[in-house]
């Protein structure tokens, strides 16, 4: 912006006797190529999806399309296998490894890997470029401007597309913009042809943006009319019927404080531009008004659908600052002060250039604020992957736990190459990319009783567990444990999920939620706990050997910092199992399965 | 055939007669150092030779074991001068009929006379030697190795006396032969002195001793040095390291490992990596990432990394990663015109005491290299050059690869690669990047002065013809005013010089070119009129302003003529110069006002 200052400077000094129209375009560029300009930073992989999309990506590059549309994968979902290349939605591989062999095919030798970490970022550029198309032809080039400006850096888009997020989400919305704004560049040539004609052009294609809308939502992730898919339109259906879907924290409602943390100042320009849109009523304020207030619907159910919402709120918000700026500036009086013109003033308006002056200072301040309050956002939440977890020390120094990858690449060298890992399956896709070892279930989801399965291993005693495991040719268990750092996203926290899926299906009928909970109804893993969850084996493999740890001062040993209690049961040695790596805080803990005793006697 | 552990002398008197008494050499007095004070077997020996025979001696024979030859990694002999430096020696294998080993013949300095004596070094470094017993073992237990050796000093030559001086890492012995009665203090073992050992002597030696020592071994190493002309060399390192100790039985407990120093005591933690001094931008990472546990120290005759795998390595665990940096070319590249010479390390510290089982160098030189010569210090084995590609390659950089097996410590030396090189080419990839550019430029302008519209748009193309007319009559009129502030100064000038030819020419020359100006100007007005745009009417206005400001130029001309005349007084001048000016600034911001709204 400063440079578009000294511009403007620049002409006024008659440097640059440019002509207004060149001006305009001089600002646009600038501003967009600002917009526009990625924002980059690590060189890592961030979200969980985005290790099975680069994973198979590098299968596409290296083995070519056709092995790629034929691949059977055999590393996930032991025994099963999934056929990939026929169940996933290969366009973003495809795009990136085009890229990369067009790249290539020019002698610039960039890895399939940075290739994949810097696809989100340019596609959000090219959104920011896409939204001032769309936002010009909703209002006009200053809105488009700003709804640009607003986009480069709002937090709940950021958070998708920063570079790492390597997902169909960061990299869909800007081919969504694409069609849109030529549905309206068709609808305003339509204008010449005849008015009937025109709206019904207008009605299909409005009709078909909301399919396609409500489509690439689901892309990528699941097909339509599955369980998510109802969960959208009715909000308690997967609460009450799937608790798969409802155990994924992305899948919560959305709660006001993280409306405002993700998009600020856009929560309270949002419904000044739709007042505008209401105000001006034409086709596309009409679809721009029925876009929004669905998303807003949308984002609500789930707090991953933020990612619909912030861009149609920095349309919104773009129309409405953009409206409240030239109402306000046209009374902005200071470029001729003339001493008549003062004295006529307005009796019905009277202090007209004070108000005018006051609120567009205020304006001001509003998006200046908003964009430290993103600046902030994206660097504190977004900007580390979510692989490796880093705290503040005691004397205020940052402390960095690669103990994922730790374990990861732990397996990777160390482990059989045909060891089959059983873990709950939120570090399958991580499994599998990192350690590349096969495993039992995955993010991917699509075997509800495969995954309850060993959410019943997970929960049942060793003698039980070691009959699935058995059955399953486990190899290796690894669990998550945040008890000694505080890491309150571990497995015992979700363990009551596993119990819950694992007690849904036939064969883990035994299993009940309530014999887990304490006679008043409580979670507890100290003395007062449940003693079916104090001997289940998730509990066994998270608590082992920990009773012995000191990990607070004035506590006694084994005291977890998660849930802030004493273990019940520390005392104890596994029979079934054998200890082969922990990381060195403790955050994952892998065990090996023993063998059958050679005499045939039972391991426990 | 040694392994039985009997102390056994093999005397093979007829090779003994034959090969050796011809040379007639002897081996004096010989110090041996056998040091096992780390994962490596390092024998040195410090031989006093003496020609017991007629004629003169020009080259030795150095032997080794059939049973430690697969394991040398590097043998290294030199002349022990009497005051000045050691004179090391080039060794050359050979082999001796009838004999089983590996045999070495290197050459003397100087012939050696009847009777003359000689201090000789030898320097032998064996890798894999140590082999841990028992071959598993838990976390908390320690490391027990046991080596096996000759009692003698192997030689083709007879030895008159010797001694072996043995160094452990620990007082913990398990069990040692005792040849002739050795004294054992703290952490080492004295063997002999032998008296008169016949050659090819061997007799089995055997220590069983604890070693905690960090027995790591790099399985594979491959190091590519990328040079560049723009005044950087690029190194990088993938290393697979490996725990050769005793492997780990049973569970690994986080616990033991933390709380008790001693738990684990074989395994490794971390290690020291030396880079040279000049390294910049070091990077340690793997296949799933940029490791974070890694320290950097920059010294002043080094850098040094601290290098933390991700997780501690026990017997039989292993890693992978790669370490890279830049390197400044000035320091490791040379040349004379066209012709350039590389000297760098063939490899590198990676760690005290290192053993490499099997490296590969690739050196990628610049994109057109020629005439490419390689002196490598030790034996190499290379395979077929290839092509590598990158940014702005055309036809690919010249790849030499080079592999060995069994490298120590002792092979971190220089290699030098001498090659051609065109300076010229130097400019090819800028030219490619100038060019590309070029084309990108152009073909945009083409698009954009091309119409690819199906409809024609007759406003948007009167706006844009209105637009470039516009554009002329700005600079015109800039032009114009020009005109008059250079009039001013001629009549400046004149005021001084009181010239009236000076004066009367500029007048001249600023009717001619204000009345070509104007002209240009009530023309392209004319356009504008006729292109039905209501911008004419302003350029109209600007030209009646204009003709004002020309009188007022003209009247302000003939007041200073009138003042050089003296028909006017210098303040009355002075009064009418000023209202004229004022009145010419409010003029000219005039027309400046009527330009910004073109």
């Amino acid at each position: 912006t400063r440079s578009c200052l000294l511009c403007v400077k620049m002409t006024k000094l008659g440097f640059l006797r440019l002509s207004y129209e060149k001006q305009d375009t001089l600002l646009k560029l600038l501003i967009l190529s600002m917009a526009a300009h990625p924002n980059t930073c690590l060189n890592e992989l961030f979200l969980v999806g985005s290790y099975f999309n680069y994973r198979t990506t590098r299968f596409l590059t290296e083995e070519g399309f056709y092995k790629f549309h034929n691949w059977f994968d055999d590393r996930a979902w032991y025994p099963l296998g999934r056929i990939i290349g026929g169940t996933i939605y290969p366009g973003l591989m495809i795009t990136s490894a085009a890229l990369y062999h067009v790249l290539h095919f020019f002698h610039i030798t960039i890895d399939i890997r940075n290739v994949c970490v810097f696809l989100a970022p340019l596609f959000s550029s090219f959104t920011a470029i896409v939204t001032y198309h769309f936002t010009k032809e909703l209002k006009d080039a200053g809105a488009g401007l700003l709804a640009a400006a607003m986009i480069a850096v709002v937090p709940g888009y950021i958070s998708r597309s920063v570079a790492g997020s390597y997902d169909n989400e960061g990299t869909i919305l800007s081919q969504r913009y694409v069609v849109y704004s030529n549905a309206f560049k068709k609808a305003s040539i339509g204008k010449v042809l005849e008015f009937v004609k025109y709206q019904i052009e207008t009605y299909t294609l409005l009709f078909k943006s909301l399919v396609l809308f409500l489509y690439w939502l689901m892309l990528g992730k699941i097909s339509p009319w599955t369980g998510r898919f109802y969960s959208l339109l009715d909000p308690s259906y997967a609460k009450n019927n799937i608790p798969i879907i409802a155990s994924v924290s992305e899948h919560q409602p959305t709660t006001w404080s993280s409306y405002y943390f993700d998009l600020q100042l856009l929560v309270f320009m949002f419904p000044v531009g739709l007042y505008y849109c209401f105000n001006n009523l034409s086709d596309a304020t009409i679809f721009i008004i029925m876009y929004g207030v669905t998303s807003m619907y949308f984002s609500a159910v789930m707090v991953r659908l933020m990612l619909v919402l912030a861009p149609v709120m920095c349309i919104l918000s773009g129309i409405g600052v953009s409206q409240v700026l030239t109402t306000y500036m046209k009374n902005l009086d200071v470029s001729r002060p003339d001493k008549k013109s003062k004295k006529q003033q307005d009796s019905t308006y009277p202090i007209k250039n004070e108000v005018a002056s006051g609120m567009i200072l205020v304006m001001a301040f509003f998006l200046i604020t908003y964009t430290f309050h993103s600046t902030w956002v994206t660097s504190e939440a977004y900007s580390s992957p979510s692989i490796v977890l880093s705290a503040r020390g005691g004397d205020g120094s940052r402390i960095i736990f690669d103990d994922f990858r730790e374990a990861y690449y732990w397996l990777r060298h160390n482990t059989p190459e045909d060891a089959k890992v059983m873990s709950w399956w939120d570090y399958g896709y991580q499994i599998t990319a990192m350690a590349n070892r096969t495993i039992l279930v995955d993010n991917n989801t699509w075997n509800n009783t495969h995954i309850s399965r060993v959410g019943q291993a997970m929960a049942s005693t060793e003698e039980k567990a070691y009959e699935i495991m058995r059955e399953l040719d486990v190899s290796y268990v690894l669990v998550i444990f945040g008890g000694l750092t505080g890491y309150s996203s571990d497995d015992i926290n979700k363990f009551l999920w596993m119990v819950r899926i694992g007690g849904s299906t036939d064969t883990g009928r035994h299993i009940k939620e309530h014999d887990y909970y304490t006679p008043t109804g409580e979670f507890r893993v100290d003395r007062e706990g449940s003693p079916v969850l104090l001997n289940c084996l998730m509990y066994k493999m998270c608590y082992y050997r920990f009773g012995q740890v000191y990990t607070e001062a004035k506590r006694p040993p084994g005291y977890d910092r998660v849930r802030n209690a004493e273990i019940g049961n520390k005392d104890f040695e596994l029979d079934v199992l054998e200890e082969a790596y922990t990381t060195e805080h403790w955050l994952v803990r892998i065990y090996k399965v023993k063998d059958l005793d050679n005499r045939g006697l039972s391991r426990t | 055939m040694w392994r039985g552990g009997a102390v056994r002398f093999v005397l093979a008197s007829c090779v003994f007669c034959a090969s050796v008494c011809a040379d007639g050499l002897v081996n004096e007095d010989v110090k041996r150092t056998l040091d096992l004070s780390s994962h490596l077997a390092k024998l040195t020996a410090e031989i006093q030779l003496a020609n017991h025979g007629a004629a003169r001696v020009s080259s030795l024979t150095l032997a080794l074991e059939a049973e430690l030859a697969p394991h040398l990694a590097f043998i290294g002999a030199s002349v022990k001068g009497e005051e000045e430096e050691d004179e090391s020696l080039e060794l050359k294998e050979t082999t001796l009929h009838g004999q089983s080993g590996k045999f070495f013949e290197a050459q003397l300095p100087s012939s050696l006379a009847p009777g003359a004596k000689l201090r000789v070094k030898v320097e032998t470094v064996f890798s894999h030697m140590l082999k841990p017993f028992p071959t598993h073992i838990t976390q908390a237990e320690r490391q027990l190795v046991v080596f096996q050796g000759n009692h003698y000093l192997y030689s083709p030559y007879p030895t008159r006396s010797q001694t072996t001086r043995v160094r452990l890492t620990s007082k913990t012995v398990e069990s040692y032969t005792k040849l002739g009665n050795p004294t054992k203090s703290e952490e080492s073992i004295e063997y002999g002195p032998f008296k008169d050992v016949p050659p090819f002597s061997q007799d089995d030696m055997k220590i069983h001793y604890e070693n905690n020592t960090p027995f790591l071994t790099i399985s594979s190493v491959t190091r590519t040095i990328e040079v560049s002309h723009w005044g950087n060399i690029a190194v990088e390192e993938t290393i697979d390291l490996r725990h050769t100790g005793a492997y780990l039985k049973g569970p690994f407990s986080r616990y033991d490992y933390q709380r008790q120093s001693d738990s684990g005591i074989s395994s490794v933690k971390s290690f020291k990596t030396i880079l040279p001094a000049s390294a910049q931008d070091v990077y340690y990472r793997d296949e799933i990432g940029n490791i974070s546990t890694s320290h950097l120290q920059v010294l002043d005759d080094s850098v040094e990394v601290e290098i933390r795998p991700r997780f501690p390595l026990f017997g039989g665990w292993k890693t992978h990663y790669i370490i890279g940096y830049n390197l400044p070319s000035y320091e490791y590249l040379y040349n004379l015109g066209d012709q350039y010479a590389l000297k760098m390390r063939l490899v590198d510290h990676v760690y005290d005491d290192q053993v490499i089982d099997q490296l590969t160098v690739k050196l990628i030189l610049p994109e057109g290299a020629r005439n490419i010569h390689v002196d490598t210090p030790y034996p190499l084995t290379r395979s077929q050059d290839e092509l590598h590609y990158t940014y702005l390659d055309t036809f690919g950089r010249p790849v030499l690869v080079a592999t060995k097996n069994n490298l120590v410590e002792q092979h971190i030396q220089d290699v030098v690669v001498h090659y051609t090189f065109n300076k010229i080419l130097m400019l090819q990839e800028p030219l490619l990047v100038v060019g590309a550019f070029y084309i990108l430029f152009f073909t945009v302008i083409i698009y954009v002065r091309l119409d690819f519209s199906i409809t024609k748009d007759p406003a948007a193309e009167v706006r844009m013809k209105v637009a470039s007319i516009t554009e002329q009559v700005l600079t015109l009129v800039n032009k114009r005013l020009g005109l008059y502030r250079h009039m001013d100064e001629v009549v400046n000038r004149y005021k001084q010089s009181r010239d009236t030819g000076a004066l009367n020419s500029g007048r001249k020359a600023l009717e001619a070119e204000h009345r070509t100006l104007t002209n240009d100007i009530t023309a392209l007005q004319a356009r504008l009129k006729a292109e039905g745009s209501d911008l004419a009417e302003k350029v109209g206005e600007i030209q009646k302003v204009d003709s004002q400001l020309k009188d007022l130029v003209c009247r302000c001309c003939q007041e200073a003529e009138r003042l050089v005349a003296g028909k006017v007084k210098k303040d009355t001048y002075i009064d009418s110069d000023k209202t004229l000016s004022g009145k010419r600034q409010e003029l000219v911001s005039r027309i400046d006002s009527l330009l910004d709204a073109l």
